[in-house]
C-alpha cells in the first residue's frame, strides 16, 4: 500500500491507498506516529482505501483516541464497503465522517 | 409325419365304405333273388305253355275220338249189327282199335276183343270212369290216352256214347291211330306259339319223331333239336337244360296223348329278365344311396363340421390371447354343452393367469427391491466429505431394469464412479447387471485402473455369456485432491460436464461394450475437474426418451436443460437430476417410459485446501487462494470482499495466538455449498475457541474501547455462520457466507 501524507502546519492529511490489513496496518501506524505530535487536525482521505480489517481499525481507533486529546480527526471520501465496516463495528458513532 | 384328416373327410370315407358294402350286399341279394324269381317265372312260363299245348292236344284228340264214337253209336242205333262180326266190321271201317257194347248194368255184352266179354266196367279204375253214362249223368265221355284197366301195358284212348236202347258203346284207338288223325292239327299248335320271346314248343310222338316244331323239322328225330329225354330219370314237369338248336335253354316236358310236349325257353331270355331287374335295382339303389349320402354328408357338415369350425375360430382367438372371447354354438345340446365347458375352462384359466400374474408382479417387485438395495441409495452418501456431493436416481421402465450405477471410495481420496446399462430389461438384465456390478467393483477394489478393470471385467463377463447380453459402462476414478478423473468408456453415453453454467459432453472416446468380445482393450482417459464442476452421468433412457411423435429427447435438449447455474453442493446435484427428469417428463408427455432412466451427478467442490505456516506474512497467499476458490464458486465480488476480511481476521488470530514459539501450520479449505461459501481453518495450536470471547461493546466512546476482539466480532457480524470445533487435537473454525442474491 502507498500512503500519501500532506502536512500543512498542524494539519495532516493522510491518504492510504489499497488495503489496510494485518500486514499494512503497522506501516500506517508508524507513519502516523512520526508526525502525530504536532498535529492538531488529522484528516483521513479514504477515497482510495478499498479494504480494511480489524488491524486497520485499531490504527484508526488509536488515532481517534490521540486526536480526542489534542485536536480533531475527520474521515473523508469513505467508500461504501469501508463505511459498512464502520457501521458494523460501531466506529461510525465515534468517528467524524464527512 | 402323421397326416391329419378332417372329420368330413373321415366321415366321407367311412360313409362311402358303408354305402359301398350296403350296395354290394343288396346287389348280391338282389341278384340271387332275381335269379330265382326269373327261374321260377321261367318255369311257370314253361309249365303254362306246356299245359296249354297239352290241353290243345287233348282237346284235338278228344274231339276226334268223340266224333268217331258218335258216328259208330248212331250206326248201331240205326241197326248196324252189334255182334262181334258187326263190330269188327265197324272197327275196320272206322279204323279204330276196339269197340265194346256195354249194357245198362255195365257189363260188356259184345266186343271186338272176345277176352273182354262179360267184363264188368266197374271192376277197373280206368273203365269205371264210364259208369257215369249208365246213371244218365252224362251222355258222352272221353278219356285221355292211358293204360287200360284190363291190361296196364296196353295204352289206349277210350270214348263212350250212350246208346238209345240203354247202355253205351265204347270205342278205343291207340296213339298211332289218333295221331294220324290229329297230327296236322298238332302241327298248327306250335307254329304260332311262343314261349316267352324266343322260346318254342316241340312236340314229338312216342318214337321221338317230331310232330310239330317251329323250325319245320317235322318227321325228324327229336335228337335233331338237341333235346334228349330219359323218362326213367327225368320226371314230367321238371326243368332240365339242353342245347336246343344251339341255344342253351331251360326245357320241360310232359307226355300226353302219346306225344312228348316239350317247352323250350332260352337261358339268355331268363337271364335277360334277371339282368334287367338287377340293373334297374342297381340304378335305383345308386340313386337312393347317393341321395342318402348327400343328405347325411350335408347334415354332418351343418351339425358337426360347421359348429366345430365356429368353436375352432373362437378357440384360436382365445389362443391368440383374447381370453374374453366366448364360445357360443348353441344349435344343438352337445355343442351348447361344449361351449359352456370351454367358456368355463377359459374362465378358470383367466383366474389362474390373473393369480399367476399377481404372483409374478409380487416377485418382480421383490426383485426390484433386491436390485435397488444393491445400489447405493442413501443420499447424501458421504455427509462428512466436504469436497464432493453425489446424487443418483434410477427409474426403471419395467419392475426390474438393466441400468445401474455405483460409487465407492477406493482410497481415502479416490472415488470410483460407475454408470452402466445392460442390454435388455427384466429379470435376465437385472441378474446380469448384478454380475457386472460385482465384477467391476472386484477389479476396481483390487487396484486395477479403470481401463484395466474394464478389460478384466469384460473378459470375465464374456465367459459363459450364452445369453449374448452386453453392458455399456462408464467407469471413472476421481482423485479428490486434484480433481483429476481417470476413466474408461465401454460404449456408454458421454458424460456431461457443467462448468460456469455451461454444459458440454466431455472429450472422450468410447470403446467396445463389456461382454461383447473377449480380449478387447480399453483406453485410459482423463478429465480434469475444477472446483465447482458438476459431472452428470446418465444412461440412454434419458437421451432416447421419446415423445408421442416418436422423436427422441436427444443430446441437444439434454445440454440445453443443463446449461445453467445449479449452485453448489448437495442442492446442485439434486437440482441437476431433478432438472433432467423434469425436462424428459415434459418432453415425453403421456408417452410411457420405454427404457430405464438412470442418472448420477457429482459435484466437485474440490479439496480446496491450502496449508501454510501460521505467520501473518502468509496472509496474501491465503487470501489469494481463497479468492481463487471463491471465483470458482461464482461468488459475487462484494461477498468475496466480506469473506476476505473474515479470512484475514481468523488467519491473523491463528497466526498471532495459536502457537507459542515455533509457529505451526494452518490449513485453509474452501468449498461451495448450496449457494454459500464455506471456509474451514484448521490448526494444531492450543485449544482455543475465539467465539467464547465476549463481543466488544461498540456503543462505547472511543476512549473506552479496547482494540482487541474486534476481528472475531467483525467475522461474526459479516458471516452467516461461524462455528468452532476441537477435532483430533485440531482447532476447526468454519465460516459460512451465503452468496447474496
Amino acid at each position: 500500500m502507498t500512503i500519501q501524507k500532506t502536512l500543512a502546519g498542524t494539519s495532516l492529511t493522510v491518504a492510504p491507498e489499497g488495503r489496510l490489513d494485518t500486514i499494512t496496518s503497522p506501516q500506517l501506524e508508524s507513519e502516523l506516529r512520526a508526525d502525530m505530535n504536532a498535529v492538531t487536525n488529522l484528516v483521513f482521505d479514504l477515497a482510495n482505501l478499498t479494504y480494511i480489517s480489524s488491524a486497520g481499525l485499531r490504527v484508526i481507533l488509536s488515532a481517534q483516541k490521540a486526536m480526542n486529546k489534542k485536536g480533531t480527526m475527520v474521515l473523508r471520501n469513505v467508500r461504501p464497503e469501508i463505511m459498512e465496516i464502520f457501521e458494523i463495528t460501531g466506529f461510525s458513532s465515534i468517528l467524524t465522517i464527512e | 409325419m402323421q397326416t391329419k384328416k378332417t372329420i368330413s373327410g373321415t366321415f366321407l370315407k367311412w360313409l362311402l365304405l358303408i354305402v359301398g358294402v350296403a350296395f354290394a350286399v343288396s346287389m348280391v341279394f338282389s341278384w340271387t333273388l332275381q335269379t330265382r324269381l326269373s327261374e321260377k317265372s321261367a318255369h311257370n312260363l314253361l309249365r303254362l305253355n306246356i299245359a296249354d299245348v297239352r290241353q290243345d292236344v287233348i282237346d284235338a284228340s278228344d274231339a276226334n275220338l268223340l266224333a268217331l264214337t258218335r258216328d259208330i253209336a248212331s250206326e248201331i242205333d240205326a241197326g248196324a249189327p252189334a255182334d262181334e262180326a258187326g263190330l269188327l266190321a265197324l272197327t275196320a271201317r272206322h279204323d279204330v282199335a276196339e269197340i265194346n257194347i256195354i249194357d245198362a248194368d255195365g257189363i260188356i255184352i259184345s266186343t271186338t276183343h272176345p277176352d273182354f266179354l262179360n267184363y264188368d266196367m266197374r271192376s277197373g279204375t280206368q273203365s269205371a270212369e264210364f259208369t257215369g253214362l249208365l246213371d244218365g249223368t252224362v251222355r258222352e265221355h272221353v278219356q285221355s290216352y292211358q293204360p287200360t284197366s284190363y291190361d296196364p301195358t296196353l295204352l289206349r284212348k277210350y270214348a263212350g256214347v250212350c246208346l238209345e236202347g240203354g247202355g253205351f258203346v265204347e270205342v278205343a284207338y291207340d296213339a298211332e291211330r289218333f295221331q294220324r288223325d290229329i297230327d296236322h292239327q298238332i302241327v298248327g299248335v306250335t307254329r304260332n306259339r311262343h314261349v316267352g320271346e324266343n322260346g318254342c314248343i316241340v312236340i314229338a310222338d312216342e318214337n321221338w319223331s317230331i310232330v310239330s316244331d317251329r323250325n319245320r323239322n317235322e318227321g325228324k328225330n327229336l335228337v335233331a333239336t338237341g333235346i334228349w329225354i330219359d323218362r326213367d330219370t327225368m320226371a314230367e314237369g321238371d326243368v332240365f337244360t339242353a342245347t336246343v338248336y344251339g341255344v342253351e335253354s331251360s326245357c320241360m316236358y310232359v307226355f300226353s296223348e302219346g306225344y312228348y310236349i316239350i317247352a323250350v325257353l332260352p337261358e339268355n331270355e331268363i337271364l335277360l329278365q334277371r339282368d334287367t331287374s338287377v340293373s334297374l335295382t342297381a340304378v335305383l339303389e345308386v340313386l337312393v344311396f347317393l341321395t342318402l349320402f348327400g343328405v347325411i354328408f350335408l347334415l354332418v357338415r351343418k351339425l358337426v363340421v360347421n359348429n366345430l369350425n365356429r368353436v375352432n375360430n373362437s378357440l384360436s382367438k382365445i389362443t391368440d390371447g383374447d381370453l374374453d372371447e366366448q364360445v357360443n354354438v348353441r344349435s344343438n345340446t352337445e355343442f351348447a354343452s361344449l361351449s359352456d365347458d370351454i367358456n368355463a375352462t377359459v374362465g378358470t384359466l383367466k383366474q389362474y393367469i390373473a393369480a399367476a400374474a399377481a404372483r409374478i408382479d409380487r416377485e418382480l417387485a421383490f426383485a426390484k427391491n433386491i436390485q435397488q438395495s444393491a445400489l447405493p441409495s442413501v443420499f447424501p452418501p458421504y455427509p462428512d466429505r466436504k469436497d464432493l456431493n453425489l446424487f443418483a436416481t434410477m427409474d426403471t421402465a419395467k419392475e426390474v431394469g438393466g441400468d445401474f450405477y455405483d460409487f465407492y471410495f477406493l482410497e481415502e481420496n479416490k472415488l470410483a464412479l460407475l454408470i452402466a446399462d445392460v442390454s435388455g430389461k427384466g429379470i435376465p438384465a437385472a441378474m446380469f447387471m448384478m454380475t457386472g456390478k460385482t465384477v467391476l467393483r472386484d477389479y476396481a477394489e483390487r487396484g486395477d485402473a479403470p481401463s484395466v478393470a474394464a478389460f478384466n471385467a469384460n473378459n470375465k463377463l464374456c465367459e459363459g455369456n450364452d445369453a449374448e447380453m452386453f453392458i455399456t459402462a462408464w467407469l471413472g476414478y476421481l482423485e479428490t485432491d486434484t480433481g483429476l478423473v481417470r476413466f474408461a468408456n465401454a460404449g456408454h453415453n458421454p458424460p456431461v460436464l457443467i462448468r460456469d453454467g455451461r454444459a458440454c459432453f466431455i472429450a472422450q472416446k468410447a470403446d467396445l461394450t463389456l461382454a461383447a468380445m473377449e480380449g478387447v482393450p480399453y483406453r485410459e482417459q482423463t478429465l480434469q475437474l475444477a472446483p465447482g464442476d458438476l459431472l452428470f452421468l446418465y444412461t440412454d433412457g434419458v437421451t432416447e426418451a421419446a415423445d408421442a411423435a416418436g422423436e427422441l429427447f436427444g443430446n441437444n435438449r439434454l445440454l440445453a436443460a443443463l446449461s445453467r447455474r445449479f449452485g453448489s453442493g448437495e442442492a446442485a446435484v439434486r437440482a441437476v437430476c431433478g432438472t433432467v427428469k423434469e425436462a424428459v417428463g415434459t418432453f415425453a408427455g403421456e408417452t410411457p417410459q420405454a427404457d430405464d432412466i438412470t442418472m448420477l451427478c457429482l459435484y466437485y467442490a474440490g479439496n480446496n485446501a491450502l496449508t501454510v505456516t501460521a505467520k501473518t506474512t502468509e496472509l496474501p497467499a491465503v487470501t489469494g487462494f481463497v479468492n481463487r476458490a471463491l471465483e470458482g464458486l461464482g461468488c459475487p465480488e462484494k461477498t468475496t470482499a466480506q469473506i476476505d476480511i473474515a479470512v484475514e481476521e481468523i488467519f491473523a488470530n491463528i497466526a498471532n495466538y495459536a502457537y507459542s514459539g515455533e509457529p505451526g501450520e494452518v490449513t485453509v479449505r474452501v468449498r461451495g455449498e448450496d449457494s454459500a461459501a464455506v471456509i474451514e481453518f484448521r490448526d494444531r495450536g492450543f485449544a482455543f475457541d475465539p467465539l467464547e470471547k465476549p463481543d466488544p461493546d461498540v456503543t462505547l466512546p472511543a476512549e473506552e474501547r479496547e482494540p482487541g476482539g474486534l476481528g472475531i466480532f467483525m467475522v461474526k457480524k459479516s458471516m452467516d455462520g461461524v462455528t468452532y470445533q476441537r477435532e483430533n487435537d485440531e482447532n476447526v473454525l468454519t465460516i459460512r457466507k451465503n452468496f447474496a442474491k
